[in-house]
């Protein structure tokens, strides 16, 4: 599994295609969405959840939908598939790089966020949120590799992994924007921010069964 | 090595494959022929355990395909008209990863070996991206024997390789008789591939039309059996 | 049940009869529990007649969740057989649960056009589900038309499953974000019903479930049909 994590980092490395791309997209989201509400609103503390999480999984959606992109475009995947490597290893390989891919855009998107919008001291916010994130990610990338890997040999796979991708990922938006919001705005909240970590590792634990029954099928043609 | 019974894989109403029979016994090498949209690709990717059969039993390697299908996949070298390697990794980063996907243990040395093989060792630390289509194929030739498999399933392999990777997959054909190898060869060209297989079997429409030794047949005999069969 | 049935001309399609007996039984229960819903249930006191179309609205989204359990059973079923059966039954009995869901849709937010005076109520947790519920199965349809034959049987039946997942996970997302927005415990309704608005709501419940498995009856008949009628043309094309 290693082996194909590696890969994708390397390919990564030499092409800086998505991350850049996906952070470059963060920022601009982020931009636009505070000048769509913000103007007449001075304190946008209330809506730094909504604000980040909104962003984040654009971004999601921008970068996982991408992850077959070497694989498609090179077309070096019967190659992959025709190898002794279990479907579900390949896809969990591609969970982890989705993994990384999240994180390192949430470790310039958070501290950034935290800067203009949180409360009150900025490193414990910080942490609270970044545990979320971790959980979120996992959530995003165990969904993502099951619906990007799905949409693959689709007509018009660009429109329809968003559509199969988004509403999977309404849960993990409420959830991450709620532990956000319990924590950003000076007193920490702390039981609030606790029932959303717990139900985003609910949602994590639910689809990784989903995916452990699945991914097996999704390329056995 | 390969035994096919009744193999059928559709696409939708159209039946690519209608009830194949096939066999394979150790040290054959089989030339695979027929028109376009015969069959040909379709059935070699059944074997490969890239497509399932809707219908029919398989059985590659001793393994029953579904069920055994990862220790079949660990002895089939498959080489399609993609070379199936990264462009942006370079030819040894492309080997070290199929070498860790098959398990090999003497990976490095392996990898060394083979780059050699295929005249690629002052290249193997640039990106695929710059080679040409005939070396990129070299090191697919590379990559498909990496893991020493023991049957080897070629897609028009001539098409893509330059004379230097056909010289090379002849010699490994030859070689492969030798060990107790199997090998299929879809071709179009019916008398270049005549000079190394052991048998002719003709696919029209999804079935088997022609399925016969070539032993002793000249190229120009078997490429005069190959147009009857697929008229 | 025979194959030979639908290799034979003019013979019945297999499931025909079962289509025709819960066809009757739905209609029958259907009709009944209106009648009953609307003139023998008592009238609630606070609401007075929308208060009637919760036994629809609640009905009809208990049965869409067992359309989607259906789906995801039939998904599951799908991966391991690999027969065209159980993608039928899994996309009748999605296209059938939207069909629902969006009713549900519907008759909540006309239920809370009456008693709170607006259409949609984001901070209510049963629309909001019912809301990305209607997405995600929607999408499903999205999938199915971009692919092919194998794979497009292939892709509902995992589709449904994650599907399937996805419903108890928005279920919560929203209760859980609503429980902290509103410290309102929302207690069951079925708690605190007299004894007849129980029973009729019961039989509502059973009814929508009976017109479910209806439907799906006579979607599958129309499908084997038309398989059937395709075999045949190709058998007179080749002849």
């Amino acid at each position: 599994m290693m082996a194909l994590v590696r890969k994708d980092l390397r390919l990564e490395l030499r092409t800086r295609e998505t991350i850049v791309a996906m952070v470059l997209f963060a920022i601009v989201m982020l931009a636009i969405l505070q000048f769509g509400f913000g103007t007449r609103d001075d304190d946008l503390t209330r809506f730094v959840g909504g604000l980040m999480w909104v962003t984040l999984a654009f971004t999601a959606v921008l970068g996982v939908g991408r992850s077959y992109v070497a694989e498609r475009e090179q077309r070096v995947l019967d190659g992959l598939l025709v190898s002794p490597v279990p479907r579900t290893v390949m896809l969990g390989a591609k969970a982890i790089a989705i993994f990384l891919y999240m994180t390192a855009v949430e470790v310039v998107v958070i501290p950034l966020v935290g800067i203009f919008f949180v409360k009150g001291p900025y490193w414990d916010a910080i942490g609270w949120i970044a545990i979320a994130a971790v959980l979120a990610n996992t959530c995003i990338a165990l969904s993502g590799t099951l619906f990007s890997g799905l949409a693959l040999f689709t007509r018009a796979r660009d429109l329809i992994f968003p559509v199969l991708f988004l509403p999977a990922l309404v849960p993990v938006v409420i959830a991450g924007a709620g532990a956000t919001h319990a924590v950003a705005g000076g007193p920490h909240d702390m039981s609030e921010w606790r029932g959303y970590c717990l139900f985003l590792l609910a949602y994590a634990i639910l689809f990784s069964l989903v995916c452990v029954a699945t991914y097996d099928a999704v390329f056995d043609d | 090595m390969v035994t096919a019974r009744g193999l059928v894989h559709a696409y939708g109403e159209r039946r690519a494959v209608d009830g194949v029979d096939l066999g394979l016994v150790p040290g054959e090498r089989v030339a695979l022929a027929g028109p376009n949209g015969a069959g040909k690709s379709t059935l070699l990717r059944l074997l490969a355990t890239l497509l399932r059969a809707q219908s029919g039993s398989l059985e590659v390697l001793g393994e029953q395909i579904p069920g055994g299908t990862r220790a079949a996949r660990a002895g089939i070298g498959y080489l399609a008209h993609d070379p199936l390697v990264y462009l942006d990794l370079t030819a040894r980063q492309n080997l070290e990863l199929y070498g860790d996907l098959y398990g090999i243990a003497d990976r490095d040395a392996r990898i060394a070996e083979l780059l050699d093989r295929v005249g690629l060792p002052g290249r193997a630390e640039d990106t695929v991206r710059t080679f040409s289509r005939g070396m990129a194929q070299r090191l697919a030739l590379a990559r498909m024997l990496l893991h020493r498999p023991r049957l080897l399933l070629l897609d028009e392999p001539h098409a893509s390789l330059d004379a230097r990777g056909a010289a090379l997959l002849d010699d490994e054909l030859g070689r492969a008789a030798a060990d107790g190898r199997a090998a299929i060869i879809v071709t179009h060209e019916v008398e270049r591939v005549a000079r190394v297989a052991d048998r002719l079997v003709v696919l029209r429409a999804g079935r088997v039309v022609l399925d016969e030794p070539t032993a002793g047949l000249d190229p120009m005999s078997v490429r005069r059996r190959y147009e009857e069969a697929a008229e | 049940m025979t194959p030979s049935s639908t290799t034979d001309g003019p013979a019945r399609i297999p499931g025909q009869r079962a289509a025709v007996i819960w066809g009757t039984i739905a209609t029958i229960l259907v009709v009944a529990s209106t009648i009953g819903v609307f003139l023998i249930a008592p009238e609630d006191a606070d609401q007075g007649i929308i208060q009637r179309i919760f036994y629809f609205h609640v009905a009809i989204a208990i049965a869409s969740l067992v359309a989607f359990a259906v789906a995801c059973v039939a998904g599951i079923l799908y991966l391991r057989t690999r027969s065209e059966r159980w993608d039928d039954v899994g996309e009748a009995s999605i296209r059938i649960g939207l069909l629902f869901s969006v009713l549900v849709v519907i008759t909540g937010s006309i239920w809370a056009k009456a008693s709170w005076g607006t259409w949609w109520v984001w901070s209510d947790p049963r629309l909001v589900t019912y809301l990305i519920v209607v997405l995600v199965y929607a999408a499903y349809f999205v999938l199915r038309s971009s692919a092919e034959d194998d794979r497009k049987m292939r892709y509902s039946a995992i589709y449904a499953i994650a599907g399937f997942a996805s419903v108890p996970l928005s279920f919560y997302s929203v209760r859980v974000a609503e429980s902290f927005v509103h410290p309102v415990v929302f207690t069951s309704s079925g708690a605190n019903m007299p004894g007849t608005m129980l029973w009729w709501f019961v039989m509502s419940q059973v009814a929508m479930i009976a017109l479910f498995i209806a439907l799906l009856e006579v979607d599958l008949l129309g499908r084997r049909s038309e398989r059937a009628l395709r075999r045949l043309a190709m058998r007179l094309e080749s002849a």
